[in-house]
């Protein structure tokens, strides 16, 4: 049972850089996926078009894939020599974008759940085109979209585990390393526990944040 | 009451079924063994001393038999020149002690020469079992010490980074205490795109993985000249006994030119065997 003790403290020690991974996405993805939302509903064909094919791709292809492209592209595409230096930030610019695309769709989905109505009677009351946006829109889009937000969030948690493909080891490469070392899964169980643990964290404060908003009921 | 009757007469049928399992394995092993005594007194024999638990040269399979490339490898000599083979495993301290009392006639198990070059009568290595180090080829690291400062990269959980993780052996030791970082890679594949890329100054490699890189990627790579660790495999025979050795050697060349010797390594591919197998550069 001291073992157990040790490895929790080990598999503890990979968890700061999930943890990095984890808000550092969350923080950019999620004001970036509100800026791709607009563009993928524009009115103008080619821009509408071109994100639409943007969010597919990102949405389409494995975030491995993309995390590779991220950190090995600018050796084998542009012959940039970058070092070690580049893979925190090639990790966080993929995860970003990818989360990105799926929160625009999220976004996108919220503003156009709101009843045309809304907007003819902003219109009347003599609202601008921004104003009826961040006060009468926005406010409602993030009350709808809290619960699809907490999926990808929950997901994002777990998909952590993926920056290993570029030599990242975060919590569940470290948990893997001593099971391998240790020949017992131990590691791997004390590495999903933490993983539940954090995702019922991130859930009971999504839930509380869908409470608060609830403010008509 | 119907139901726990069902269920004890279930039980009953198990364990009688698990009990005649367990008698036909044991019948089947004893009567393994009994069979080259009927016969030892047609052939000669030729005793091979391993150690049991050293998978894939040597092991205990779970019917109870022994395996391993280096079994094998004595079958096939001893079928050649018409011996009765014997597997004989030994406890690996008292390996001096049984080869010198001629209970074993060589120790055939993946032996490892290097350290051990004056105390046996060697073949000459069959397996080379060495650590390299690769960088880029136009890179200006030309020996160990130049690794000074830079970023190390090896395969997580491979024999390398178990190797560069050892404290106890004081030259690696210092050696890795002295690299900017020592990073892991989840396969070779990534470990190479990473070296190639200029994310890592040098990868850490099983000199087989090394040799197949080196010659499917010409001149993208270079080995240095220094490798991380030495080991090399031969069998080894009572010193002075170079008459058996001879023998035995020359019909492991005669193995390894008509493809049988390879082709035993292919079985044990699961552990690249086939890429370590270093005899190739010794044959005449």
């Amino acid at each position: 049972m001291i073992n157990l003790n040790s490895i929790i403290i080990q598999v503890l020690g990979g968890a700061g850089a999930s943890l990095l991974i984890f808000f550092s996405t969350l923080v950019i993805s999620l004001p970036l996926g509100l800026l791709m939302a607009f563009p993928r509903m524009s009115k103008i064909k080619p821009i509408n078009y071109i994100f639409g094919f943007v969010i597919s791709l990102l949405r389409g292809t494995p975030l491995m894939l993309q995390l590779i492209v991220w950190y090995y592209g600018p050796y084998y595409i542009f012959g940039a020599t970058l070092g070690l230096s580049w893979r925190v930030p090639a990790i966080i610019i993929g995860f970003s974008i990818n989360y990105a695309a799926y929160f625009a769709e999220i976004f996108r989905s919220g503003i156009q759940s709101i009843p045309v109505g809304q907007y003819e009677a902003a219109s009347v009351l003599g609202y601008s085109r921004t104003q009826t946006f961040f006060k009468i829109v926005f406010p409602q889009m993030l009350k709808r979209v809290i619960p699809p937000v907490t999926n990808e969030i929950i997901t994002l948690v777990k998909d952590t585990s993926l920056a290993f493909v570029i030599t990242y080891s975060e919590m569940f490469t470290v948990a893997k390393q001593i099971a391998a070392a240790k020949t017992t899964i131990v590691p791997l169980f004390v590495a999903g526990s933490f993983y539940y643990i954090f995702n019922y964290l991130v859930a009971f404060v999504m839930e509380k944040v869908e409470k608060a908003f609830n403010y008509y009921k | 009451m119907k139901n726990l009757k069902l269920f004890v007469s279930l039980i009953s049928i198990f364990a009688v079924v698990a009990l005649a399992a367990g008698c036909g394995n044991k019948t089947t092993a004893q009567v393994s063994e009994t069979v080259p005594e009927t016969t030892q007194a047609v052939a000669k024999k030729f005793i091979v001393g391993f150690d049991a638990e050293y998978p894939p040269y040597g092991y205990i399979t779970e019917s109870g038999t022994y395996e391993g490339f280096d079994l094998d490898l004595a079958q096939e000599f001893c079928n050649r020149k018409g011996y009765e083979f014997v597997a004989q495993p030994i406890d690996w301290d008292s390996k001096d002690l049984e080869l010198n009392s001629g209970n074993i006639d060589c120790i055939w198990n993946g032996f490892t020469v290097t350290g051990r070059e004056n105390d046996y009568t060697w073949t000459v290595p069959y397996v080379d079992n060495s650590i390299v180090l690769v960088v880029k080829a136009d890179s200006n690291i030309n020996a160990k010490a130049d690794l000074a400062g830079k970023v190390v990269m090896a395969q997580a959980g491979s024999s390398a980074l178990t190797a560069l993780e050892d404290e106890s052996d004081e030259e690696i030791f210092a050696l890795a205490k002295s690299f900017k970082s020592l990073e892991q890679c989840p396969d070779y594949n990534n470990g190479f795109m990473s070296l190639e890329s200029g994310m890592v100054d040098c990868l850490a490699v099983d000199i087989g993985v090394a040799k197949y890189q080196l010659n499917n990627s010409k001149g993208v790579f270079k080995q240095l000249p220094e490798n991380l660790s030495s080991e090399q495999y031969a069998i080894g025979f009572k010193k002075g006994n170079t008459a058996l050795k001879d023998e035995v050697q020359s019909v492991v060349f005669d193995m390894y030119k008509d493809g049988t010797f390879m082709k035993i390594a292919n079985k044990y591919s699961d552990f690249s065997l086939p890429d370590m197998v270093c005899l190739g550069e010794y044959v005449k």
